[in-house]
């Protein structure tokens, strides 16, 4: 039982969903190929999935004196649910995040369900151990009634009144359309990117700890289409270039893989010079990120994100004094 | 074209090279030296062919860089699930995943000689029963047929359970399925759901998100089964620094998998019965796992483990029976009034610690850990409050004061600049 097996595989999806219908076209074939393929796909696949004068294709299309294609199997491929993918489903069943999306009755029959299934693997085979300690309480009745709000408005596109204590002890309150949920592993929370409505028109973004919202209203107001986050992203790379010592380049590669980033390497001195965007809001986090590999990476630029570094640094030398001294 | 194929039979070597294009990012065609140039070309050309819109190139002077560029914050699915989607198969296994399928569709419970002769009634394809039982074997242990015995006669059907009819059914499972497809463990196999449903994540983002930790679920699958039957585990893992170098073999009890999502490192830690101790085993090294005997002794190791885990403020069990006993490792950090948020940041991230307030500013953090070097990067994202370092170890706090002079000379053109709003 593995995940890297055929019948999960892209060939195989393509294939079913052009056996959907009792017949297709050509063209329709072709343009699942390409929705759904690889880029190369459409160099392989069509001369297997479509039926050829030689006899070499699957045999699993058929084609018709109208100049369509029937697929050779009585019934619509059945998406059978394999045992591994029930076991991943049973796993998550012990996971307090993965109930926030059920009532109670709807777990139940879920959970009898997959009864005689053995879980994929348990929560105590795995150790987080930095995660933040202070994540949300997935259990709280407020907090599950405010997840369930929010996502049935994020889904139906409906905007929401919201109202929390901001950091200063101030009641805010105001309305938004739910854009996205956004999870991270390392806060363990579950923040709801917005737009902010002003005059039933859409200005700007933010994000909401959902952990903090201490009300959530529907509004009965909706809009048409999805709307897409407002982008966050710093306009100007941070660079930093990374000395090869103590293992430095793996290890700021790795911790900085999540962002969109360049990487370039120097032969003669072995260092590494990475270009990379993040959210704006995320400046603190990344600069105190970059601080803690020491003096194995230096900031190049935006001159203020570096002159924030060098701020940093001379007040700790302020601290601990010349060290040599 | 010829011979090139954009599916694959081993995983294993495609895993090399999409971590390498996708953490590193600078390497270019030379760099590649494990096997030929004609390797590379096919494996390049491959991932260029399944995360198309995702591959970067840039000319450097040592020849074209290729690397996967993604912001894994702000993509509904991990791009590199598709690796896992190109595995090669034969005419003949794609024809009777079909065919089998729908003779049974309609909840038939039928014997092999039946289900042969109904394929070739249904599609005029005869195949031979060996084949055909050998395909029922494999989805038998794949959970999609159904076996059982009416006197001597084996009668298979199709497993009821679709993906579809469940989400159709339990009201919330597609939106739970959405979200763990792009977090947690093993979230390719909830991706195969969705897609098998016919959906896909549009409601869901992850922040701080390893997606090039999908790579790994091959090997992870494996040493979670070793850990739930308590069995012995062979480990091949070669060297980050040197691949080059000959690949080492461990014979090991798997403990648990201890995974920084700071870092994005995550390790298997084992204990290694020839040395008797604890050690820890990146993950992304790990070439390949072979499942042994049951370890007659891993519910005694298991609870040590567990004892000992609690001192660890990563995943080192350091250099206590070598050095004798490390004293704790004490961080004095200032903070000052209306800066609760940092008091609030020490509580929430520190690990095998303790916070006392010494004055109005001043804070001390002791930490007591095996390895008193494991915190220290933690620690420097402190820079700029840490009034003192003391006990650990002499050569991590040389480390610290050296970094210090290190980087204040290396942004000396900034002094004199500085405000007191330090986060």
């Amino acid at each position: 039982m593995t995940i890297f097996s055929e019948i999960y595989g892209t060939y195989y999806r393509i294939a079913a969903r052009a056996m959907v219908k009792s017949s297709v076209t050509e063209n329709e074939v072709n343009e699942l190929i390409r929705s759904l393929g690889f880029r190369d796909s459409a160099l392989f696949l069509p001369r297997k999935l479509l039926p050829q004068k030689d006899g070499s294709d699957w045999g699993l299309l058929r084609a018709n004196d109208g100049g369509t294609l029937s697929r050779i199997t009585v019934n619509p491929p059945p998406a059978v649910l394999t045992l591994l993918q029930k076991r991943w489903l049973k796993a998550k069943l012990e996971d307090e995040r993965f109930r926030l999306f059920f009532d109670d009755e709807t777990l139940w029959r879920l959970t009898e369900m997959l009864a005689d299934i053995k879980p994929l693997y348990r929560r105590v085979h795995f150790r987080y151990f930095d995660r933040f300690a202070d994540g949300d309480n997935y259990s709280d009745p407020l907090y599950r009634e405010n997840f369930s709000v929010v996502l049935s408005a994020l889904k139906s596109h409906e905007m929401i009144k919201v109202a929390f204590t901001s950091g200063h002890g101030k009641r805010i309150s105001f309305t938004c359309l739910p854009v996205k949920l956004e999870y991270s592993e390392k806060n363990d929370k579950l923040r709801v990117l917005i737009r902010k409505v002003r005059s039933g028109k859409l200005s700007g973004g933010g994000t909401l700890n959902l952990g903090r919202l201490e009300k959530v209203e529907c509004t009965g107001f909706f809009f048409k289409d999805p709307v897409e986050i407002r982008d966050d992203r710093i306009k100007e790379p941070v660079t930093v270039r990374i000395e090869p010592e103590r293992n430095a380049v793996e290890r700021f590669l790795m911790e900085f893989a999540s962002f969109e980033k360049r990487t370039e390497r120097d032969l003669e001195s072995g260092a590494c010079t990475v270009s990379m965007y993040f959210d704006r809001s995320d400046e603190t986090e990344v600069l105190i990120r970059i601080l803690s590999f020491g003096a194995a990476v230096e900031i190049l630029s935006p001159p203020d994100f570096r002159r924030q570094a060098a701020e940093r640094v001379a007040k700790q030398r302020e601290l601990t004094g010349s060290p040599k001294g | 074209m010829s011979g090139f194929s954009e599916l694959i039979k081993n995983f294993e070597k495609t895993r090399d090279y999409v971590r390498d294009f996708f953490i590193y990012g600078f390497k270019v065609r030379s760099d590649f030296d494990r096997k030929s140039a004609r390797t590379y070309d096919d494996e390049k050309r491959r991932v260029e062919s399944w995360l198309d819109g995702f591959l970067r190139y840039d000319d450097s002077v040592r020849g074209r860089q290729v690397s996967i560029s993604v912001d894994s914050g702000h993509v509904p699915e991990n791009p590199l699930y598709k690796a896992f989607y190109s595995k090669s198969f034969t005419d003949n296994d794609i024809r009777l995943h079909f065919l089998i399928q729908d003779v049974l569709y309609n909840g038939a419970a039928l014997t092999l000689r039946e289900i042969v002769d109904e394929i070739d009634c249904r599609c005029g394809m005869l195949f031979d029963e060996q084949t055909v039982r050998n395909k029922l074997k494999e989805y038998i242990s794949e959970g999609i047929i159904l076996s059982e015995k009416r006197g001597k006669a084996a009668y298979f059907s199709l497993s009821p359970d679709r993906a579809d009819e469940f989400f159709n059914e339990f009201d919330g499972l597609a939106d739970a399925v959405k979200f763990f497809s792009e977090t947690g463990e093993f979230g390719v196999v909830g991706n195969s759901i969705l897609k098998s449903a016919g959906a896909e994540n549009d409601l869901f983002f992850m922040k701080h998100n390893y997606i090039v930790h999908t790579l790994e679920d091959a090997v992870l699958y494996d040493i979670l089964e070793a850990i739930e039957q308590k069995r012995t585990l062979s480990l091949r893992t070669f060297s980050a620094k040197n691949r080059s170098k000959k690949e080492s073999e461990n014979l090991v009890v798997p403990m648990r998998i201890s995974a920084s999502v700071q870092t994005g490192r995550r390790y298997l830690v084992a204990y290694i019965p020839l040395y008797n101790r604890f050690n820890a085993f990146r993950l992304d090294y790990i070439r390949a796992v072979k499942s042994g005997g049951t370890f007659a002794g891993f519910d005694r190791i298991y609870e040590k483990y567990c004892h000992n885990e609690e001192r660890c403020f990563g995943v080192s069990f350091g250099e206590r029976r070598e050095n004798g006993n490390v004293a704790p490792l004490v961080i004095t950090v200032k903070i000052g009034g209306g800066e609760e948020y940092i008091l609030n940041r020490i509580i929430r991230e520190k690990r095998c610690g303790t916070l006392e307030k010494l004055s109005d500013d001043l804070y001390a953090l002791t930490i007591d850990a095996f390895d008193p070097v494991e915190p220290m990067h933690w620690i420097k994202t402190f820079i700029g409050r840490i009034v003192g370092i003391e006990g650990g170890n002499a050569a991590a706090r040389e480390l610290f004061r050296d970094d210090i002079e290190r980087m204040d000379a290396m942004y000396n053109d900034n002094k004199g600049e500085h405000n007191d709003d330090i986060q």
